[in-house]
């Protein structure tokens, strides 16, 4: 089944005035369920604004967005997905815990399901002992991890991310990287996952959509064919560097005997 | 909590300090200045020193303990305090009600763009009208004021009058600490198709509240200066207002004793931005130690 499927959408900002910008011209996506999409690309180039669109935050220009067989309006009234934001975006003023309940209560959920909701949660991210503790006494790779838990608590068959890693140091972002492999393994959540980093991109990924701007399209789909079991090895296998050649290609529209291997994986 | 205490201590430290150097300042320009003031080109640019212009800050004080008028048992202290203590209800009545209004006002402005830009120019209008010239007027039209058996009583006009000044700073304040919200927050409500009131009272409030502290007590400090000013030109009795204004009177033979009363509307103000920060101290105990605003 589909989880998502865009067909010939379109975006325009601004539109007939001096400002007008094409962000998205003609994308057609289909994601399938439990499979992680990675949209990659420069700047400018619509992939938050096609995750965006997907999660019913904007509206298309023209096309349409479906989301679990439903408009992406309605799967985002029944809460059919969660989100993740490259900034954890954890509130302040309420314990782990009550930032992990918050869509819970949001969907009228009783204290006693939210709480055991959040222990279950907490365990699925390894933090188990951290519940009461504040957003701002953690460090920037728990608050994600923390913020992934929230994304997750209500069990959405479909989780969006948008450069949720972007802010981390390299040794966290690996390590983010196989736990949000193994979270996913877990419960079976198909991704769309937006990042700058082909790397990140090949290593999570079933699908890799390279999109370029000016008007944002997509213009390669990259199947990185890699098996279902990842680790840290993963990173040094052939298939892995192949992968993140064809990315690249795809990137710089350039044939892969130009690129060297391995001396600018970032 | 020990820092906590340990800035508090501090902060008064430096207040008494402070109020000392005031009094120091007094007592030294009234031991070196001039007896009948300064002159030049006949206009006086030095102010008198004479016992009657500027009393000895220890008589000031001492005044406090001695009899309000001669042979009466009540002293200027427990006078103003009764001031003081009917001033601060009044106050605390005007500062609640000017709460309500600009808290009420700031939901409708985030709420609607158009009452925003219709109703905002108003409001900065609002603070240019002198108190002065208001409190006449809403004292008589309170005065026309009978709804059954319910008569406007002098002193809710007064309160009105803080309120019209505590309102202002709340409203501009809480206006911009439910603008806040960060772009994500917002977005992450959408995304749980959260409704506006929901994200209002789940996100944009709690984040307002760094923001609404500092407005709410600039709010407190309003009400109380609306409160003494509506009671010295309404000549309400009762409030440190009105005795500001009979002591006064007495300048000529008593000049410490006015000083009483402005000292007594002084801690008034204080105590009020005080409640205000003692609250701020429980409700943001949880928050991380930065300053936001």
């Amino acid at each position: 089944m589909t989880a998502v499927s865009v067909r010939n959408v379109s975006k325009v900002f601004n539109q007939g005035k001096p400002n007008q910008v094409d962000a998205l011209s003609n994308v057609a996506l289909d994601v399938k369920q439990g499979e992680f999409v990675s949209l990659i690309g420069p700047s400018g180039c619509g992939k938050s604004t096609l995750l965006r669109l997907v999660a019913n935050l904007l509206e298309p220009t023209s096309g349409e967005v479906t989301v679990n067989g439903k408009t992406a309006a309605q799967a985002r009234l029944d809460q059919d997905y969660g989100m993740a934001f490259q900034q954890a975006g954890l509130f302040d003023w309420r314990t782990v815990r009550k930032n992990i309940e918050l869509p819970l209560e949001l969907k009228g959920w009783d204290k006693q399901q939210r709480s055991a909701r959040a222990d279950e949660m907490l365990q699925l991210v390894q933090l188990p002992e951290f519940g009461d503790h504040y957003p701002w006494q953690l460090s920037g790779g728990m608050q994600q991890r923390i913020a992934i838990a929230r994304a997750l608590a209500a069990h959405p068959p479909l989780l969006l991310m948008d450069e949720p890693f972007g802010a981390l140091d390299e040794m966290t972002r690996e390590y983010m990287q196989g736990e949000l492999l193994r979270i996913c393994a877990a419960t079976g959540t198909t991704v769309v996952f937006v990042t700058h980093s082909i790397p990140e991109a090949v290593y999570l990924s079933n699908r890799v959509v390279v999109m370029s701007p000016r008007p944002g399209r997509i213009t390669k789909v990259v199947d990185v064919s890699l098996g279902g079991e990842r680790n840290e090895d993963t990173r040094n296998r052939t298939a892995f560097f192949e992968a993140i050649t064809a990315v690249r290609e795809g990137l710089r529209g350039m044939h892969a005997a130009h690129v060297g291997l391995g001396n600018d994986d970032r | 909590m020990t820092s906590v205490v340990r800035r508090a201590v501090q902060r008064s430290a430096m207040f008494v300090a402070a109020l000392a150097l005031v009094a120091v300042i007094w007592e030294t320009y009234k031991a070196l200045g001039p007896e009948e003031g300064g002159q030049l080109l006949g206009i006086r640019i030095l102010p008198r020193t004479s016992e009657y212009a500027m009393p000895h800050v220890w008589d000031m004080f001492s005044r406090f303990g001695r009899p309000e008028v001669r042979g009466s048992a009540r002293t200027v202290f427990d006078a103003v305090l009764a001031g003081a203590w009917y001033s601060f209800r009044l106050s605390v009545a005007g500062f609640v009600f000017g709460a309500v209004i600009g808290v009420g006002l700031a939901v409708l402005m985030a709420r609607f763009k158009w009452v925003q830009r219709g109703v905002l120019p108003y409001l900065v209008v609002s603070q240019t009208v002198p108190l002065i010239a208001l409190a006449p007027l809403i004292v008589s039209w309170g005065g026309k004021l009978e709804i059954g058996a319910f008569v406007w009583p002098r002193w809710m006009s007064v309160s009105v009058l803080g309120a019209f000044l505590a309102f202002f700073p709340i409203a501009v304040g809480t206006l911009r600490g439910l603008a806040a919200a960060p772009a994500a927050s917002v977005e992450l409500m959408q995304s749980y198709a959260a409704s506006w009131t929901k994200t209002l009272f789940k996100l944009r409030f709690p984040t307002a509240v760094p923001y609404m502290v500092p407005a709410f007590r600039l709010g407190a400090s309003a009400s109380v200066i609306g409160v003494v000013v509506a009671e010295i030109s309404t000549g309400l009795r009762g409030g440190i207002g009105r005795l500001i204004i009979e002591y006064a009177r007495e300048a000529t033979g008593d000049p410490a004793k006015v000083y009483t009363a402005i000292f007594g509307a002084a801690a008034l103000g204080l105590v009020m931005a005080g409640a205000v920060v003692a609250v701020d101290v429980v409700v943001m105990r949880n928050r991380p130690k930065e300053a936001v605003v």
